[in-house]
């Protein structure tokens, strides 16, 4: 799966901590800084409060990358939750890659609360990373008779109003 | 290569059986968990009579980690009394991993360990047979704890090491390893494709002691209980992950599976990713705390950006 | 006696190329290389001396892979009626309207060559259970579309004991004929009409000329020994096994018998005849998912375990006894078929050394002879307390 694929756009879910990503995030806004519109945030509290699992069910619900990025080391806002984070996502990293899923697929990053301009970096990066191996159809695959998805910005039907 | 193959009965077993007696004489251990003989080979057993001692056995078929049986969950064995576990040097780090994690009191259980030099792969045999490079249990290759130090009695000669199976575990590991990324998963799917979530692996294993699992949280579930491929990729990761640092390669995960998945390849990673990144080794002493939990201001972050 | 019919060892792999040709899917026993499998890296007891086999059932490609040697498939027939997860339905939201879509119940026809008379006879004594309160169209969908053909068993080892629960290596319950090996090939037995179209279907495979002196007595012999064998293993009063188990709830010797197992279910789901699922609604997004339902155990911890926390069997020894209840008590009572075939595999796979040949031995002991129950003869008595 090495071909570019223009015509598709990924989903990419983002896992971010509240106090320097997101904020991080925000300022990357306010600066109308240009960047894929791919990414889908999710804001915790910590880093330190990313269960692995997230990540797993991203990829079983359709994403085709991900993003966890939190405060640089030293920088927690509570003092250690990313130092637990550093650990426990490297374990991951490595056991998925044994697996044989791409890491390429999963971004990690320390993006402080005024580094909007790295955040752009890190999602257009991550963006083009994914555009280029394509949809993760492969993950959702493995469970047969799985509902297809809608077409790229919407996972499943209209939600009743 | 040793030059002789390891006997098939291990020494030490006469003593093994009168610590016992003397043991449940003098009435403060009230049952005695150790490996006897019967039809399909060794198998676990429990002593609670004197006059059964003669029951225990210790040759290379008693593959079995004993210390599963210490699992707080096991309230009909608990029911017994305090216990006394025969373990080997790979078992007794599970012990030393339940003190870790405050599973355990040090004084709650007699430890009467046996020197080993190792166990058969194929071990439902109604014989022992002696270690060769194609008989014996690939983990036990390059075993770091043949005297085991967290013990309260120890008994038996030492043994010559374990042969070097036809093909190491590392060999393995490091084979998968060299492999593109796309035959990894090819291969990894295919093994998970097998798996039909009997959770062997899980009861089987000693350290694997949470009073609610991952898996049976159903609000939400956070992982998939069909036995399809993407639910069992999800299930195994999740246990490798938590196993981290953890796991004592005892081998019983692997062994325990009905349908053939290589989880020694998986828990031999993980060790290696470990010892890697944080210079970590799991042993039988509690002191040293685990890996994950744990943390260094320096620890390695070269995958993030 | 139904009429016989002989077909030589050449023509059976012909058959089965035939069916395979016209599109018929076969399923029957294939042997493979553990270490020539493209996961011989995964193989635990590789030797790569390519001495080492798996035998399991699977759908041929080719008349090639049919396994003949007469080996024990690692897991029953089971998975081809009651698959190990299957889904039953998927839905999709759409505005206020939700569109279901059901799974087809009719299935295209198959056969089955060289099946063990254990995994079969275990699926005539499901059947019941599947058409009791509700008719399990899915089961019984896959059972009309099935043609099964039983392989006369030499006997596996001494954990085989199927002539104790009412069936024998050379049964036909739940198959529709019977092949045995004799000089040069197999006397075929049909016992059904599926079992008689196939020969309709494939004359020329076939040849009428039995004669009742020679291969007929070969088979005869054949059969006759492989039940000797297999009888020798365990006899018991099923029906006093049954009694004993119905009335001695409490009886401290089941808890005994149970002390050493692990919950881990792998006996489950190896056994033929083990039949318990778990139905979930998987959502896969915003408001589409699909209904599965996948092969569950007694032996878990979480199969009694109700919504309020309480769990009523919540300690192994309890869930152990309650599987010996179920096969060997509840189900005979209720179905008049013993939930077991003496296939043997739950003791095979155990590898905590469970032995239910051990087990069974002991509870008739306990209940032809009560005064000479002795529990200690099977297992370590419990510590006074």
């Amino acid at each position: 799966m090495t071909d570019a694929h223009t015509d598709f756009e990924p989903r990419i879910t983002a896992f971010v901590c509240n106090w320097c990503t997101y904020t991080g995030a925000d300022l990357a806004g306010t600066s109308r800084l240009h960047m894929a519109s791919n990414v889908r945030l999710i804001r915790l509290p910590c880093t330190g409060r990313i269960d692995p699992l997230f990540i797993v069910k991203a990829f079983e619900r359709g994403a085709d990358g991900v993003i966890v990025s939190g405060c640089h080391p030293a920088d927690c806002h509570y003092t250690s939750g990313n130092y637990h984070a550093r650990r426990r996502f490297a374990v991951f990293h490595d056991i998925m890659e044994f697996i044989g899923v791409d890491p390429r697929r999963m971004t990690f990053s320390w993006v402080s609360a005024s580094e909007g301009a790295k955040w752009k970096d890190v999602v257009n990066e991550a963006v083009a990373n994914v555009r280029e191996l394509g949809p993760y159809e492969a993950y959702r695959a493995l469970a047969p008779e799985a509902v297809e998805l809608e077409p790229s910005g919407h996972s499943g039907a209209e939600v009743a109003s | 290569m040793t030059d002789t193959a390891t006997a098939p009965v291990y020494t030490g077993v006469d003593d093994l059986r009168r610590i016992a007696r003397e043991l449940l004489e003098a009435g403060d251990v009230r049952v005695i968990i150790g490996w006897e003989a019967a039809r399909r080979g060794a198998r676990p057993v429990f002593v609670s009579d004197p006059a059964e001692t003669d029951k225990l056995i210790f040759d290379t078929r008693c593959v079995h980690n004993l210390v599963t049986y210490l699992n707080p969950r096991r309230d009909h064995v608990a029911e017994l009394g305090k216990i006394a576990l025969v373990v080997k040097g790979c078992d007794v780090k599970a012990v030393a991993g339940l003190l870790r994690e405050s599973q355990l009191g040090r004084a709650d259980v007699v430890l009467i360990g046996v020197r080993c030099g190792g166990v058969l792969e194929e071990n439902e045999l109604p014989a022992a047979l002696a270690l060769t490079p194609e008989t014996v249990a690939p983990r036990c290759y390059g075993c770091d704890n043949r005297e085991p130090t967290l013990t309260d009695h120890l008994v038996g000669e030492p043994q010559p090491e374990p042969p070097r199976p036809v093909m190491t575990i590392d060999e393995r590991v490091a084979a998968l390893d060299g492999q593109p990324l796309e035959e990894r998963w090819a291969f990894w799917t295919e093994q998970f494709g097998k798996c039909v979530r009997c959770y062997a692996c899980r009861q089987v294993c000693p350290l694997c002691i949470c009073e609610q699992c991952i898996v049976e949280k159903t609000r939400p579930q956070w992982i998939e209980s069909s036995a399809h491929p993407r639910g069992n990729l999800s299930w195994n990761v999740t246990r490798a992950i938590h196993l981290a640092g953890r796991c004592v390669d005892c081998g019983e995960c692997e062994r325990f599976c009905p349908v053939g998945i290589p989880l020694s390849l998986l828990n031999r990673k993980l060790q290696d990713i470990v010892r890697e990144r944080y210079d970590y080794t799991v042993s039988d002493d509690p002191e040293n705390a685990a890996p994950i939990g744990d943390y260094r201001l320096d620890d390695q972050q070269e995958f993030i950006k | 006696m139904s009429d016989r019919y002989f077909i030589s060892d050449s023509d059976l792999r012909g058959l089965a190329a035939d069916l395979l040709g016209a599109g018929t899917e076969v399923i029957a026993p294939v042997a493979t290389d553990i270490c020539q499998s493209p996961s011989a890296i995964a193989a635990t007891a590789c030797t790569l001396d390519h001495s080492l086999v798996d035998i399991d059932y699977r759908a041929l490609t080719s008349a090639d892979e049919l396994d003949l040697d007469r080996g024990l498939p690692q897991l029953s027939l089971k998975g081809y009626f009651l698959p190990e997860h299957e889904a039953l339905c998927s839905w999709k939201q759409k505005g206020t309207t939700i569109e279901v879509e059901e799974v087809p119940t009719e299935f295209a026809a198959r056969v089955v060559l060289a099946a063990k008379p254990c995994d079969a006879a275990a699926l005539e004594v499901v059947d019941k259970v599947m058409n009791w309160d509700y008719k399990d169209e899915l089961w019984n969908g896959r059972r009309e579309a099935t043609t099964i053909v039983n392989l006369t068993c030499p006997m596996i080892d001494d954990s085989c004991f199927c002539t104790a629960v009412g069936t024998a290596p050379d049964d036909v319950k739940g198959a529709d004929g019977l092949l045995t090996p004799v000089a040069g090939g197999y006397v075929y037995e049909p016992a059904t009409d599926k079992g008689r179209a196939l020969i309709e279907g494939n004359k020329a495979r076939f040849s009428g000329d039995v004669e009742a002196d020679t291969l007929g007595r070969e088979a005869d012999d054949e059969r006759a020994a492989s039940r000797r064998r297999v009888a020798a293993n365990l006899e018991i009063d099923a029906e006093s096994v049954r009694d004993w188990i119905d009335t001695h709830f409490e009886d401290p010797l089941l808890s005994q018998l149970a002390i050493r197992c692990n919950g881990c279910g792998a006996c489950t789901s190896v056994c033929p005849t083990c039949h318990c699922f778990d139905i979930v609604d998987e959502q896969e997004g915003v408001g589409h998912g699909t209904r599965r339902r996948c092969w569950d155990t007694c032996q878990a911890p979480t199969f009694t375990l109700h919504a309020s926390g309480h769990n009523p069997r919540d300690d192994q020894h309890v869930r152990y006894r309650q599987r010996i209840n179920h096969k060997f008590a509840i189900y005979p009572l209720k179905f008049g078929e013993v939930l077991c075939t003496g296939c043997g595999r739950c003791t095979r796979v155990c590898h905590a050394g469970q032995d239910l040949v051990e087990i069974l031995q002991a509870i008739d002991i306990a209940a032809r002879r009560p005064g000479d129950a002795d529990p200690a003869a099977a297992e370590p008595e419990e510590a006074a307390s």
